[in-house]
């Protein structure tokens, strides 16, 4: 991009269209086509083939859309995750800016205690979940804690608990990550205004809630969206926790059914409209959220 | 301020059990799923899962292919990803929604959807299988840490920049000397970040190399965990202590970094 | 707008690129079965199967240096369908997969990613004289071979002696489903194992086929989940079986929980409902006993039928020296390397006449004797378009109404069979 005469039709700063160019060409090189792909696979009776092989795929419009939307697997799927992200999301922001605003505090230990909720972040779930398998079946730790409060049948294998589990599974695994976030938005949350309060006799809660939740808006604002779409993406924890989505489907996510359908199966046609109605999806309850918790500030 | 200490250890036992368990288990003779079997019993412990591993992986050559995938990335995204983040937050340009959309878009995207067109692109097309490059490329640059990034220099007070823009100091010197030393915290979130994807993936570099000898720590660990575990002395202790040894360097580092992810005294350059 | 438009030229040229290099490679069929040269071969990950490969490869490298094989290991199990169908896409599978499942072989048929054996002159009939009868159940419905039916591991129930001796039991009476029943509550009450036995519940396609799938075969003389275009399970052996299974869940005899690591090793189940290649991981550890799966009406041994387990060896259409491939297929399932493959993993080849032709091993190592017995009477998962979908969709009915209890067994493998039956007609 050269300067000159460009400017005025570039907008203010050209030189943006330049740092940002790398980038774009990444996302086309390495996600347009495929993303393409995908939809014209959703409109077409398709699969994949080796090259050269002579094979038949029809335009058949919406007919993948009508399988899917009519499949009550996946209906129930749609439904789980809706489930997830009701429990995930709320508990996500209210611990991570609770316990964000606790560590940024000066107290003991600091550093155990922030490394210690990181860790779970950190690691891998194909690495945690034989722990959790463990902690949450009929004979496990949790079990033998809760005594006669246990579960029965048992959390992961109960078709009301099953999907509640999970959620709390990823919000423990990703709690650390939104600390994070939080830590670092509220470095620039001013001392002063805190001093403010102070001096009008706000007590710690009154000055946490005045203060710090909106010093914190846009970092909230990022934790919403980042923590719904990453919830909504739920594939690994079902595929190892509850060996592919039971018990009897209720821990079953819309990208597993994906998976299974599009992968397994050999249908990538149908898993193509399963992954377009989800992008959409999500889409529709990102800008919701974003009305809701918060316009950014530009 | 005690009950919030008190709360706060609370919440790391809850965070910390059960790795402490995964620890407990991988060196455990016998698999003990009694509630005694949480404490180290000096008759039951042993490094025999450890030594089995070390067996049947080449854990130096997988350390060295993780570092190297993990680190083309981070290089990626740290260069790429801070230049995008810069010029969505903080310049006007032609096309800026339409790129910033396009970054939400992406991260809407479950991954999966894309795999098998991905993997014919970039192995057919680009040429690029059993190499680091075709491991790397997908995940150049992570569009979340880009999203981080852009979050975090919207925070900083737009009259550092107009006075540095009066000053006439060109956009790349003000990102590099007055925007990116100030979001340095989220720089680092940023590099935490896209740590974690490479480092624990385990499909997509499978997919691409087929030889081992390229093959990440994630990818030949859990082709371990599929196969030989179960011929172990003691499969579920096999299980764990490969567990250990994929988390062991991802949490060493973020120890080791953690200092720098958050140091307090940042906010008076900000204040405005 | 210039960058809109910048950016899809970029998107057409990718996809321009990914579509351009389709032609080729499909050419001549018959100059690709004469052709020699190098070729790469995928073998399973399964430490004793890559010993036999080794040295296999070993062998024929040493006797042909101008057609070198390159060998690597892939995953066996959930991800390997996955790693083949996008090599298959992609045009870089190897030459052999020593590891195919015949449950994937119509899907893979249908992406074009195989060659038909029959397609070398001497196809059809190496195949037929090596596996006897056993090859009918591989074929396709186009009467073509598209696999070659390599071996199996037919599946038996294994018993813990000392589990059973705990419950003072020591020659178990398993043969009908009333003494099955028996036997397993027997061992439940003395606590000599919290469950009588551990097949995974969870909800993967293939997990009915070491479950429902060798009693049903069992239990029908040998019928294949579908016969003939149409769904068979839904009859009353099909519903004894899964009301049989029903009772070992609700009775508690069986447990609906995933569990880590292998049951039966740890003492946590008394039985195993597995194929000669666990025999491995068993010793030193288990003092087990083997008897065949039961029936309602208790067959004797010599009667019942199984699933084989098997995996096969397919050629894939990426291969360019098809001709030396298939000299290496002959000459990794000849009589010398199967044998070979027998003494390393304790699998049984799937040629016919098992059990005589290597009479030395099975004098040395009786403990596979009755498996080398059990493979001539064996059931293959049926060679169907739509094939894992209709397991998936079994297992769905069966996991809802036989492991977790939310719906009449009857009911459920009616509705599933309806299901299937369509899935059939689709192709």
């Amino acid at each position: 991009m050269r300067r000159g005469p460009l400017t005025r039709v570039m907008g203010e700063h050209p030189v943006g269209t330049a740092f940002v160019t790398p980038y774009v060409v990444f996302l086309a090189a390495v996600f347009a086509y495929p993303l393409g792909f995908a939809v014209y696979m959703s409109f077409h009776d398709y699969f994949f083939a080796a090259p050269g092989a002579v094979v038949d795929r029809p335009f058949v419009g919406f007919e993948n859309y009508v399988t899917v939307l009519t499949d009550p697997a996946v209906q129930r799927s749609f439904v789980n995750v809706v489930i997830f992200l009701v429990i995930n999301v709320p508990l996500t922001v209210v611990l991570s800016l609770g316990l964000a605003n606790a560590l940024n505090a000066a107290i003991r230990w600091r550093t155990f205690f922030r490394v210690s909720y990181y860790v779970p972040y950190v690691t891998a779930s194909v690495a945690v979940v034989g722990v959790w398998l463990f902690l949450f079946n009929s004979n496990g730790l949790v079990n033998s804690i809760l005594g006669p409060l246990a579960p029965d049948p048992s959390w992961l294998v109960n078709s009301k608990l099953a999907m509640p589990t999970i959620a709390i599974y990823v919000t423990w695994k990703q709690l650390g990550f939104f600390i994070l976030l939080y830590l670092a938005a509220l470095q620039n949350v001013s001392k002063d205004l805190y001093e403010a309060a102070e001096m009008d006799g706000a007590g710690r809660w009154k000055s946490f809630l005045n203060v710090t939740v909106p010093g914190v808006r846009p970092a909230t604002t990022l934790v919403v969206l980042v923590a719904t779409v990453t919830g909504a993406n739920l594939f690994t924890e079902p595929y190892l926790l509850t060996g592919g989505g039971g018990p009897d489907g209720a821990s079953a996510s819309p990208v597993l059914i994906m998976y299974q359908r599009g992968i397994e199966q050999g249908h990538p046609d149908v898993g193509a409209a399963i992954g377009v109605l989800l992008v959409i999806g999500v889409l529709l309850v990102a800008l919701i959220e974003r009305r809701f918790v918060g316009r950014e500030e530009d | 301020m005690k009950v919030k200490f008190v709360a706060l250890l609370l919440g790391a036992f809850v965070f910390l059990f059960p790795f402490y368990y995964m620890l407990i288990g991988s060196l455990q003779a016998e698999p003990d799923p009694s509630v005694s079997g949480a404490f180290p019993k000096p008759g039951n412990l042993t490094l025999h899962n450890y030594t089995e591993i070390n067996k049947s992986i080449h854990l130096g050559r997988s350390l060295i292919n993780s570092g190297i995938f993990t680190g083309g990335v981070i290089l990626g995204t740290l260069v790429f990803g801070v230049l995008a983040g810069y010029a969505l937050a903080r310049l006007q340009f032609r096309g800026r929604g339409l790129v910033f959309n396009l970054m939400l878009l992406i991260q809407v995207v479950p991954f999966q959807l894309l795999t098998i067109p991905l993997y014919v692109l970039i192995v057919r097309s680009y040429g690029l299988a059993d190499s680091y490059s075709g491991m790397i490329l997908p995940f150049l640059i992570n569009s979340t840490a880009v999203f981080v990034f852009r979050q975090y220099f919207l925070q900083l007070p737009a009259e550092l920049f107009d006075a540095a823009r009066i000053d006439g100091a060109s956009e790349l010197s003000i990102l590099w000397r007055i925007a990116v030393p100030l979001v340095r915290p989220a720089l680092l979130t940023g590099v935490l970040l896209t740590f974690i994807g490479p480092w624990n993936e385990f499909l997509w570099p499978f997919l691409i190399t087929k030889q081992q000898d390229l093959q990440p720590l994630a990818v030949s660990l859990s082709n371990y965990l599929t196969t030989v575990s179960a011929r172990a002395a003691n499969p579920f202790g096999a299980v764990l202590a490969g567990a250990c040894v994929l988390a062991a360097p991802a949490v060493t580092l973020f120890i080791i970094f953690q200092r720098r992810f958050i140091s307090t005294n940042l906010s008076s350059g900000v204040k405005g | 707008m210039k960058l809109q438009a910048g950016l899809l030229a970029v998107v057409l040229a990718g996809s321009l690129v990914a579509c351009g290099d389709s032609g080729g490679g499909s050419g001549d069929a018959d100059a690709a079965a004469k052709a020699r040269g190098p070729i790469t071969i995928w073998y399973s990950n399964n430490a004793e199967e890559v010993a036999w490969g080794k040295q296999m490869v070993a062998a024929w490298n040493a006797q042909h240096a101008d057609q070198k094989i390159t060998a690597q290991e892939i995953p066996t199990g959930k991800s390997s369908e996955e790693v083949i169908g996008a090599a298959i896409t992609a045009g870089n599978a190897p030459c052999l997969i020593f590891n195919t499942s015949p449950a994937s072989v119509s899907q893979f048929q249908k992406q074009g990613g195989l060659v038909p054996l029959d397609s070398f002159p001497d196809g059809k009939s190496y195949i037929e004289d090596r596996s006897g009868d056993v090859a009918q159940q591989y074929k396709s419905t186009d009467g073509k071979y598209y696999q070659l039916p390599w071996k199996s591991n037919p599946v038996m129930i294994f018993y813990n002696k000392k589990a059973f001796a705990k419950a003072g039991i020591t020659t178990p009476a398993l043969s009908t489903y009333d003494d099955f029943l028996a036997t397993s509550r027997k061992v439940v009450a003395a606590k000599a194992a919290k469950v009588a036995i551990y097949p995974a519940p969870s909800n993967e396609f293939y997990q009915s086929w070491f479950d429902f799938y060798p009693l049903y075969a069992a239990e029908t003389g040998g019928k294949q989940l579908i016969e003939n275009g149409k769904s068979t399970f839904a009859s009353d052996e099909g519903k004894k079986v899964a009301q049989f299974w029903r009772t070992m869940y609700q009775d508690k005899l069986a447990s609906p929980e995933k569990y880590t690591g292998d049951a039966f090793v740890d003492g946590t189940s008394a039985m195993a409902v597995v194929g000669p290649w666990a025999i491995a991981t068993y010793k030193g550890k288990v003092d087990w006993g083997v008897v065949p799966v039961p029936t309602s009406s208790g067959k004797p041994a010599s009667e019942i039928h199984t699933f084989s387990d098997a995996k096969n060896v397919a050629m894939y259409s990426a291969c360019k020296n098809r001709g030396t491939a298939w000299d290496v297929l002959k000459f990794a399932t000849s009589k010398d390397q199967d044998g070979k493959f027998l003494a390393a993993t304790g699998q049984m080849p799937l040629r016919k006449d098992v059990a005589t032709t290597y009479a030395d091993y099975f004098a040395k190592n009786p403990d596979y004797k009755v498996f080398a017995d059990q493979a001539s009477r064996t059931v293959e998962v049926p060679n169907v378009a739509n094939s894992i979908t209709i397991w998936q969709t079994f297992r769905d009915a069966y996991s809802k109404s036989v492991i977790f209890g939310q719906q009449d067994v009857g009911q459920a493998l009616d509705e599933a069979a309806q299901k299937v039956d369509q899935l059939v007609k689709q192709s």
